[in-house]
């Protein structure tokens, strides 16, 4: 993964039973459709959490890459440079 | 160890678990496990060391499936829940029913979108199952207002039942490998056929194991008003049949609504079944007081159980899983409410106590004697 950026996967609590207790992962992607396929890849058991059985992030969660929503950016094609944190968070729903 | 009586309560913020003496004087409530997360289904697996079963079904992370082999004092996750081949496109929104299969970890799930899977090793793994899951009307059915869902699984041999809302009753005499639409009898009330061959709002159906001919359903009723094309159509609500599920008939006359979501056979007489009349429109008891009605011969006449009960200003809705009978000499009906109540019906209904009056909205409630 020469020259691809090192970035920061923050996990909410929920999350952390499916990494092993971590809280941050550090991933080597270029965008948060390569972040997912990282996680898809090397951490299976997150990314059911993250993305459905067809590969689409889950209705309910937004991405936020520092501190803009993706999908206010390019989505799951938005650039990801070394040092960015992306942050898998609930929407604020339900009751 | 003595007999004890364990009642699993699937709720809106996860499932509890309460347990009482064989007496049934005092329960004791444990939980929420998976706290916070609703919880459609569950399952009390007797075979062997027995095991509790619950879907986790998060809004947000997926779709879970919960297991205890302590009798309900921890759950952990199985290895997976169901999914669907990524080819397939669809992707799972709910789990609405668990039943033991015939091998000693065999389970069998129902989803939405209505669609069935099987489990070979207790929960740790599924597989899709095509003969109902790709049935040739699968994708012609619509949602009904909880989803478009595979809610109630009854089996026997090889003989398996299905109802779909809205897709109807499905019948499988191959164990599973093919089903074919069985709703002859089976009204619709939102279309113009008013007898389709399929597409109808079954709401549950249940099974005397002593007389696996004779099958009860609480179908969507309410219609009888309805004057648009196919005109009225009455007492569609509460059926029975007695060719093993080809052929239905209504026994709802006498019951004060023939809207209701649950039904259920007393462990001992095939002749008993009981229902919850909800009014139609507001899916509410009727008059705001609330009733169990039971019949005593198979559904020819009905009585009503209310000892116990507020008698005004009692609104709650009782869903389709969310009543049950234990199996002991003198059953006991329990159910749980909307409004987050745990009744108890003693001596098969005839005195109704509220074991707990503050739970979160309660979708499904089972009992075993262990």
């Amino acid at each position: 993964m020469d020259g691809t950026p090192l970035v920061t996967i923050h996990l909410t609590a929920p999350l952390r039973p499916y990494s092993a207790g971590a809280a941050r992962l550090s991933i080597a992607a270029g965008t948060v459709r390569e972040a997912l396929a990282q996680l898809e890849l090397n951490e299976a058991a997150l990314y059911r959490n993250l993305c459905d059985e067809t590969g689409a992030l889950r209705p309910h969660l937004n991405v936020f890459v520092n501190s803009d929503n993706a999908r206010d950016l390019r989505g799951v094609d938005t650039i990801l440079r070394t040092g960015d944190v992306v942050t898998f968070l609930p929407a604020v729903s339900g009751g | 160890m003595a007999d004890r009586v364990l009642v699993t309560i699937g709720t809106r913020k996860g499932v509890f678990v309460a347990e009482a003496a064989k007496a049934r004087r005092r329960f004791v409530l444990r939980g929420p496990f998976g706290p916070g997360v609703p919880v459609y289904a569950t399952l009390i697996d007797d075979r062997g060391t027995p095991r509790l079963y619950a879907s986790s079904c998060n809004p947000f992370f997926g779709m879970k499936v919960l297991c205890s082999t302590d009798l309900g004092q921890s759950f952990k996750e199985t290895k997976s829940a169901p999914s669907f081949p990524r080819e397939d496109g669809r992707a799972l929104a709910n789990i609405w029913s668990l039943e033991a299969g015939d091998g000693r970890k065999e389970l069998w799930c129902g989803v939405e979108p209505a669609s069935l899977f099987r489990s070979h090793d207790g929960g740790d793994s599924w597989e899709m199952v095509p003969g109902i899951s790709n049935h040739e009307h699968a994708r012609k059915w619509q949602p009904g207002a909880g989803g478009l869902c595979l809610h109630t699984i009854v089996r026997d041999g090889k003989r398996m039942h299905l109802a779909i809302s809205t897709g109807g009753h499905y019948l499988s005499e191959d164990g599973g490998q093919s089903f074919r639409a069985s709703n002859k009898g089976v009204g619709a009330g939102f279309a113009p056929d008013p007898y389709p061959e399929f597409g109808q709002c079954v709401h549950k159906i249940a099974r005397h194991e002593k007389a696996p001919g004779r099958l009860y359903m609480q179908n969507h009723g309410g219609w009888a008003d309805w004057t648009g094309p196919g005109g009225p159509r009455p007492n569609i609500g509460v059926l029975r049949s007695d060719d093993y599920g080809r052929s239905w008939r209504s026994i709802a006359a006498g019951l004060p609504s023939d809207f209701g979501f649950p039904i259920v056979v007393h462990p001992h007489d095939p002749d008993k079944v009981y229902v919850l009349p909800l009014e139609p429109a507001t899916r509410t008891c009727p008059g705001g007081a609330p009733a169990v009605w039971r019949s005593e011969n198979g559904g020819n006449s009905w009585s009503r159980l209310s000892h116990g009960f507020p008698r005004k200003q009692s609104y709650f809705t009782v869903q389709r899983d969310a009543m049950t009978i234990d199996p002991l000499r003198a059953p006991a009906l329990y159910f749980g409410t909307t409004t987050g109540q745990l009744w108890i019906g003693r001596e098969g209904g005839e005195h109704f106590d509220c074991l707990f009056d503050a739970l979160p909205p309660i979708h499904n409630v089972k009992v075993a004697v262990l």
